[in-house]
């Protein structure tokens, strides 16, 4: 189609993340805090924190979030790279009393690199930061992690609410700026529905929302 | 005299000729009429004195002939029954009965009906029934064997049949002026035939003048058919330029042609062309400019669906049969293979008929080459050789077609598969075709070559839906411009889809279930080993479901997740096995939450909503209960016709972790040993 991009507020992102981390890091109620609808109690979907969607706007531009929870359990690891296939950023969280779930983030850091490459935004969150007393990891050596293998890290505490939004939106910020440069790659975005399998996804604006405008003859 | 059509031209001047002298006998104009009739019987002697006369190319028939000669009797009749009519009442005419003989067999009722299908042969009306007799294909199958066990799918020839039938029955088509006219003509007859019955034995002149009638309005029917028919073909072909045209400029944008852009092309102008033919078209257009609403267009397009004539139909249902018809080789000779069930190599005998002599090439390689048509196989990088055509040719029967080659080269591979699994099993088959003593160390590879190439058949066939649907999306689309809107077009490919998968998704599925034979055995294992398993025996955790069997009152936790997931298999269009998929991990939700709350029934209620690490050991206890290897292949399946929009979403959320929990099901009888530590979690 050719009709992509007319309107003002131009496209769609959709952005798909995984969440991984260890059993007890605590990113559940990570995801739950962010996606926490001041106005509405019921605002965990009817798949409660498994699955989880947010719709921003980012400099003018929309931007829908898919966040794919996984589970942390050692079983079930072999079956991560079905999850995190196509995915345009993933946050890996550990728990910052918990040297062992820090270990964990390097073992999924590594995976992330070996099947999606360098196009994946990577995040790597120390949560718990309220229970700083007990910090069994330094700050020093997460963040000098972090920079050595391109992520960036961020600390947080569920409890407290800190960090979270600030986490997000770096995220989404820097997965827009990832498409884009992809799309210059393409060529303006020609072909974009080709790739669209893999990689940013880019829908042209729905008239959903307005039943009245852009049906039909949208002359 | 002696023009192409001549042959014809004598015999119908004459019926022309006594057809209006019946008119005016009918008018009571006797002395016209007498006169016409004398002028009929004239005309036909002095035709066929010129035929007689030149000898050299007799180019009237024998029957033609003789029909003459009897026109021109009762036209003799006729004028002899005016002699002393002015006297004589008109009703009483007892004058000439004798002597005359009457007609022994009505000619017209035997003459003119038998033209009428030839008149008609070449009308669009033949096509109909053209299409719905069997198309013949190239392999003949062999429908019942005897006592041999049929496979539940049916021949491709009969699937055609049926697909036609079903859609028959939404809509008849309109007939020709011909076929009209030879509908009114046996109606014409059936009266004549009545009223004959009613004569007394005595009237022959009656009897004549009533067969004359009936010729006469018969034949003048026909030619008016025949008239507007001819009209009516010249304006279509007019009609069709005009549109090929119209659909010329349309796609004149889309600069340099390709063959699918010319197939595109053709279609459409088949799609221009039944809008000028149907009005509906035109009718649910406008309701959509005025009302563009999400209902009217599931409304409008499945009842496009329901027209068997429109070219998206067709094109649907042409798809669905290629479709079909490679998969009937492949899941027709048995179904995939649990343990328990016994192997049916008499399914093979299916294509006994065309298979023996290609057997004898390919059989004779000894299982390390075979050989097939390079154009169908898709892989050429393989153990298989896939020798072009030509080079075959020497050795394969010239009959040969595609599917064939495929087919005995699948057979092939499957009988020496399963030959020593039933070396009690009395096959004919097998005998004729593997060595016994070289069996037990090709076994393997055999069996790991068929696998490979049903994975290569899969592929194939995937792609080939993928494109078919595509191709349906994009006629539909163009049929229907107010359809191309984001989220119509989403509505559009739901309809046609369900179309598209319903009548295949049995044979697609039992393609899958062979290709994922092996994990649907490890799920069946592993299925019977914790069949009585408590959900904390695959990790669910303590709290997320009662302990106190009373609680649950006889039924198993999660039963509802277990029964929904327990429907996939009944639906038969992927969309809604996906949905059922998202409806049983909803519950699985659901069913949690009330859990949990059981055990804290005391303490206040706080929402610490399940997330990953809980779902998938419980959706791996509701799948292990669910008591469905199939499951496996029809993931399978559905992983591969998901739409990518749905992909990230909730859909493709679901799917992924019913997949997860799958794989570790089948994972699971092999590490049970380290259970208890997994319990611990």
């Amino acid at each position: 189609m050719a009709a992509a991009g007319a309107g003002g507020g131009g496209r769609t992102y959709s952005f798909k993340v995984v969440l991984l981390g260890e059993g007890c890091v605590g990113k559940t109620s990570l995801v739950l805090r962010y996606c926490e609808n001041k106005f509405n109690d019921k605002h965990i979907t009817t798949l409660q924190a498994s699955f989880l969607t947010k719709k921003l706007n980012i400099t003018g531009k929309r931007v829908n979030l898919a966040i794919w929870d996984t589970a942390g359990q050692e079983r079930f690891h072999a079956l991560g790279p079905i999850y995190y296939r196509d995915s345009n950023g993933a946050i890996l969280v550990y728990d910052i009393t918990d040297e062992d779930s820090f270990q964990k983030v390097k073992n999924w850091v590594k995976e992330l690199r070996k099947m999606l490459g360098n196009e994946i935004c990577l995040c790597i969150v120390g949560n718990k930061i309220d229970l700083d007393k007990d910090r069994h990891v330094s700050v020093e050596e997460a963040e000098s992690y972090a920079e050595s293998v391109g992520a960036k890290h961020y600390h947080t505490s569920a409890k407290l609410n800190k960090g979270i939004e600030e986490l997000f939106l770096d995220l989404c910020k820097r997965m827009m700026e990832t498409a884009q440069a992809e799309e210059r790659v393409k060529g303006n975005g020609a072909s974009q529905s080709a790739s669209s399998r893999r990689g940013v996804q880019i829908v042209d604006d729905e008239p959903q929302a307005t039943p009245a405008g852009g049906c039909c003859s949208s002359g | 005299m002696a023009s192409a059509d001549s042959n014809t031209k004598p015999l119908q001047t004459a019926m022309k000729m006594a057809k209006a002298a019946i008119q005016l006998d009918g008018g009571n104009r006797h002395k016209e009429a007498y006169c016409e009739y004398l002028r009929t019987i004239n005309y036909i002697s002095h035709a066929l004195l010129e035929e007689a006369a030149s000898q050299k190319d007799r180019e009237m028939a024998a029957v033609e002939e003789e029909r003459m000669l009897r026109l021109a009797e009762q036209c003799l009749e006729r004028a002899k029954s005016f002699i002393g009519r002015s006297a004589d009442p008109p009703d009483a005419t007892p004058a000439c009965t004798s002597g005359l003989p009457g007609l022994p067999e009505p000619p017209p009722a035997a003459a003119l009906p038998t033209t009428i299908p030839a008149v008609s042969a070449g009308s669009p009306v033949q096509a109909e029934q053209k299409v719905t007799s069997p198309k013949k294909s190239g392999h003949r199958r062999v429908l019942s064997d005897g006592g041999g066990e049929l496979s539940p799918f049916l021949p491709p020839e009969v699937f055609q049949r049926l697909q036609t039938v079903a859609s028959q029955d939404t809509s008849r088509k309109e007939l020709t002026p011909i076929e009209e006219a030879s509908r009114l003509n046996q109606k014409l007859k059936a009266n004549y035939e009545a009223r004959l019955a009613r004569l007394a034995p005595g009237q022959a002149y009656q009897k004549t003048s009533l067969t004359l009638s009936l010729q006469r309005q018969m034949m003048e029917n026909l030619i008016i058919a025949k008239a507007r028919q001819d009209a009516l073909q010249r304006k279509m072909e007019e009609r069709r330029l005009r549109l090929q045209e119209e659909a010329n400029r349309r796609f004149a944008a889309s600069g340099a042609m390709t063959a699918e852009d010319q197939e595109q092309r053709i279609l459409y102008t088949n799609v221009l062309e039944y809008e000028q033919d149907h009005d509906w078209p035109k009718q649910w257009k406008a309701h959509m400019k005025e009302n563009p609403d999400a209902t009217l267009v599931s409304d409008l397009v499945s009842y496009l669906l329901s027209q068997s004539d429109h070219p998206v139909v067709k094109l649907l249902r042409k798809h669905q049969y290629r479709v079909y018809n490679k998969l009937y080789p492949l899941v027709s000779k048995g179904l995939p293979q649990s343990p328990a069930l016994p192997l049916r190599p008499s399914h093979s005998i299916h294509n006994l008929l065309h298979s023996d002599a290609q057997w004898k090439s390919v059989g004779s390689v000894g299982g390390q080459s075979f050989t097939a048509d390079s154009s169908i196989s898709p892989s050429r990088s393989q153990n298989l050789h896939y020798d072009n055509q030509d080079t075959e040719e020497s050795h394969t029967p010239a009959t040969v077609d595609r599917e064939n080659s495929f087919e005995d080269l699948e057979q092939f591979l499957t009988q020496l598969d399963w030959a020593p699994l039933h070396s009690s099993i009395e096959d004919a088959d097998l005998g004729l075709t593997c060595d016994p003593s070289e069996q037990p160390e090709q076994d393997e590879d055999v069996q790991e070559l068929e696998i490979r190439a049903l994975k290569e058949h899969l592929k194939a066939i995937v792609k080939d839906i993928h494109i078919a649907i595509d191709q349906l999306l994009s006629l539909c689309l163009l049929s229907f411009e107010c359809l191309n809107t984001a989220s119509f077009k989403d509505l559009c490919l739901a309809s046609i889809e369900e179309a598209f998968f319903t009548p295949l998704w049995s044979a697609l599925v039992a393609l899958f279930r062979k290709v994922h034979g092996e994990r649907e055995q490890a799920f069946e294992i592993s299925m019977k080993l914790y069949q009585d398993a408590s959900p904390g025996d695959v990790g669910v955790p303590l709290k997320l479901f009662p302990q106190n069997p009373d609680v649950l009152q006889g039924s198993c936790p999660y039963e509802s997740a277990v029964q929904e997931l327990k429907l996939l298999v009944q639906d038969c269009c992927p969309q809604r096995k996906l949905e059922c998929i998202v409806r049983t991990l909803r519950l699985i939700c659901a069913c949690a939450e009330d859990y949990r709350c059981l055990h804290e029934a005391d303490s206040a209620p706080q929402t610490a909503a399940i997330g990953a690490d809980d779902l998938l050991p419980i959706l791996s206890f509701v799948a292990l209960r669910c008591q469905c290897p199939q499951l496996v292949a029809e993931c399978a399946a559905l992983e591969e016709f998901i739409h990518e929009g749905y992909l990230i979403g909730e859909e493709g959320y679901c799917l992924t972790s019913m997949q997860s929990a799958l794989a570790f099901v089948e994972s699971l009888h092999m590490g049970r040993a380290d259970l208890p530590a997994d319990k611990l979690l």
